[in-house]
């Protein structure tokens, strides 16, 4: 018995086994949300019971065992299976209710946009100190006195006075920082610091200082030049 | 078997909420019964919280700056008694000295504040922010409001109270307040089974060879906004909900099993 149900338990299978893990290994693709790989198992199911319920026969073929399993008869060995199905099912329908009735002990999840958009007359600017040795040495020498405490001697953003600070200093050295950042970017992220980021930003979180206050815009672009030098990394461009 | 695996399931998923609670994102304050120890650091019932530690920074994010600090780690528990909240910090500060302190800071009302003092944002109109502060020449608490550098002032309604207390290198400093006063605007009003952010600051008010005090003012160590909730009272209706829940599928079962019996009989 139950051969009829042995080949859509196995489609099954194999379509979550595609879903989970063949998918997210593709290039350019990323792992699929678990609600999302239910909704396609729960498709692939209403199609299979579609395809099975055609014919009267296939019906019949497809129905039977399931019928004999829940009412149990004649199932011999499968007894033992058929009553811990009928207990776990009620505990896992409780369990369910139970996870989304709960009152959560998770403080509220936070939503930070790490590189918001910054304003108008911040984007487009081009570096006006021109990429000298002289000048990118004079640039890691201000990094070295006012950005490395946080961002670190090594652009990791692992300084000695990191720790404490979340969100965590940016590391200059991952791909995903400066290198996907325009010079004019910096510039205004420097120049604000991190009470000038918009909302979703989290601006109140931020320990980056306003440089502005402190360090004439000429010493910013030296940084800046600093920065990507010493990150071994380039400024994001458009050609 | 399935069963076991379900169980197994739930315990894994248990113990990743546990895990992360411990790592430092939120106090919890339980609610206990009696007397709140606002005057004793080291009283028995501190052990009915459980702590969460916080990593410090040196206060870099505006002058006068500071690059090292002698805190560099905060452990804090706090209770509750539905009325009165107390938060008890402990950290290592190798010296007794007069000007020893540490601080709780809050924000106020709806809006967001910046951690450093509610200092003003470009594009995000932000809120004040309560600071409850102790010292320990003076051991008592003060609070103060502030909203923007330079703007710290002790209020005219004093509400916190404080008390430390020094040994083997350990400082235990307990700060406590009504969890709700009369001046909304002013003081941050702690609802149970809310969540509020709190940061923290301290200062090791230790002397360099020059007579100078090494941490003062704004050269402290700080941390980052983080969560503190006191738990509401027990809530089971979950369990009430999960138990419906599955009496109604274990019927479903039973109604649907029946039907099928006749259905074959017949």
């Amino acid at each position: 018995m139950g051969g009829s149900l042995l080949k859509p338990a196995i489609l099954i299978g194999i379509v979550y086994v595609i879903l989970k893990f063949v998918v997210p290994n593709i290039p350019g693709s990323a792992p699929l949300p678990s609600s999302l790989i239910f909704l396609y198992l729960m498709l692939t199911t209403t199609g299979i019971v579609i395809f099975a319920t055609l014919s009267s026969a296939s019906k019949d073929a497809f129905w039977n065992p399931i019928q004999r399993f829940m009412t149990g008869e004649n199932i011999g060995g499968l007894q033992a299976v058929r009553y811990a199905v009928l207990i776990v099912f009620p505990l896992f329908i409780g369990y369910q209710a139970y996870g989304s009735t709960a009152t959560s002990d998770a403080p509220p999840a936070e939503n930070r946009t790490i590189h918001p958009a910054p304003p108008g007359e911040y984007t487009g600017l081009s570096n006006p100190v021109s990429k000298t040795p002289e000048n990118i040495m004079q640039g890691k020498g201000f990094y070295a006195a006012f950005c490395s405490p946080c961002h670190g001697g090594k652009f990791d953003g692992k300084g000695p006075a990191a720790r404490g600070f979340n969100p965590p200093p940016a590391n200059f050295s991952d791909p995903t920082t400066i290198a996907m950042l325009q010079e004019s970017y910096l510039f205004w992220r420097i120049k604000k610091g991190g009470v000038g980021l918009p909302i979703e930003g989290m601006p109140w979180k931020s320990a980056m200082p306003r440089w502005e206050l402190e360090l004439p815009d000429e010493w910013i672009w030296k940084i800046i030049l600093g920065e990507y030098d010493g990150a071994h990394q380039s400024p994001r461009t458009w050609e | 078997m399935r069963g076991g695996v379900a169980v197994t399931a739930a315990l894994l998923l248990g113990g990743a909420t546990l895990s992360m609670a411990q790592e430092g994102v939120s106090v919890s304050a339980p609610m206990v019964k009696g007397a709140l120890p606002v005057d004793d650091p080291n009283a028995a019932v501190w052990s009915s919280a459980k702590p969460a530690t916080f990593p410090m920074s040196p206060q870099v994010h505006w002058p006068n700056r500071i690059q090292e600090v002698t805190v560099k780690d905060l452990s804090v528990r706090a209770l509750h008694d539905g009325t009165q909240v107390a938060i008890l910090l402990e950290y290592a500060d190798p010296s007794q000295d007069p000007d020893d302190a540490a601080a709780l800071q809050f924000m106020v009302g709806d809006k967001k504040a910046h951690f450093a003092h509610g200092q003003p944002m470009a594009q995000v109109e932000g809120g004040p922010v309560n600071i409850w502060y102790w010292k320990n020449k003076d051991d008592k608490g003060v609070d103060m409001n502030a909203q923007g550098f330079g703007t710290l002032k002790i209020q005219s309604h004093q509400d916190v109270k404080a008390k430390a207390a020094y040994a083997n290198g350990t400082w235990k400093v307990v700060f406590s307040r009504p969890l709700s006063t009369e001046h909304a605007a002013e003081d941050t009003q702690i609802v149970p089974g809310g969540f509020i952010n709190i940061s923290f600051a301290v200062w090791d008010g230790r002397k360099d060879g020059a007579g100078d005090i090494v941490e003062k003012g704004s050269q402290k160590a700080v941390s980052s906004w983080w969560y503190f909730r006191a738990e509401a009272p027990p809530d089971y209706s979950a369990y009430y909900y999960a138990a419906f829940a599955a009496a109604l599928a274990l019927g479903f079962q039973f109604v649907l099993i029946r039907k099928l019996k006749k259905g074959q009989t017949a």
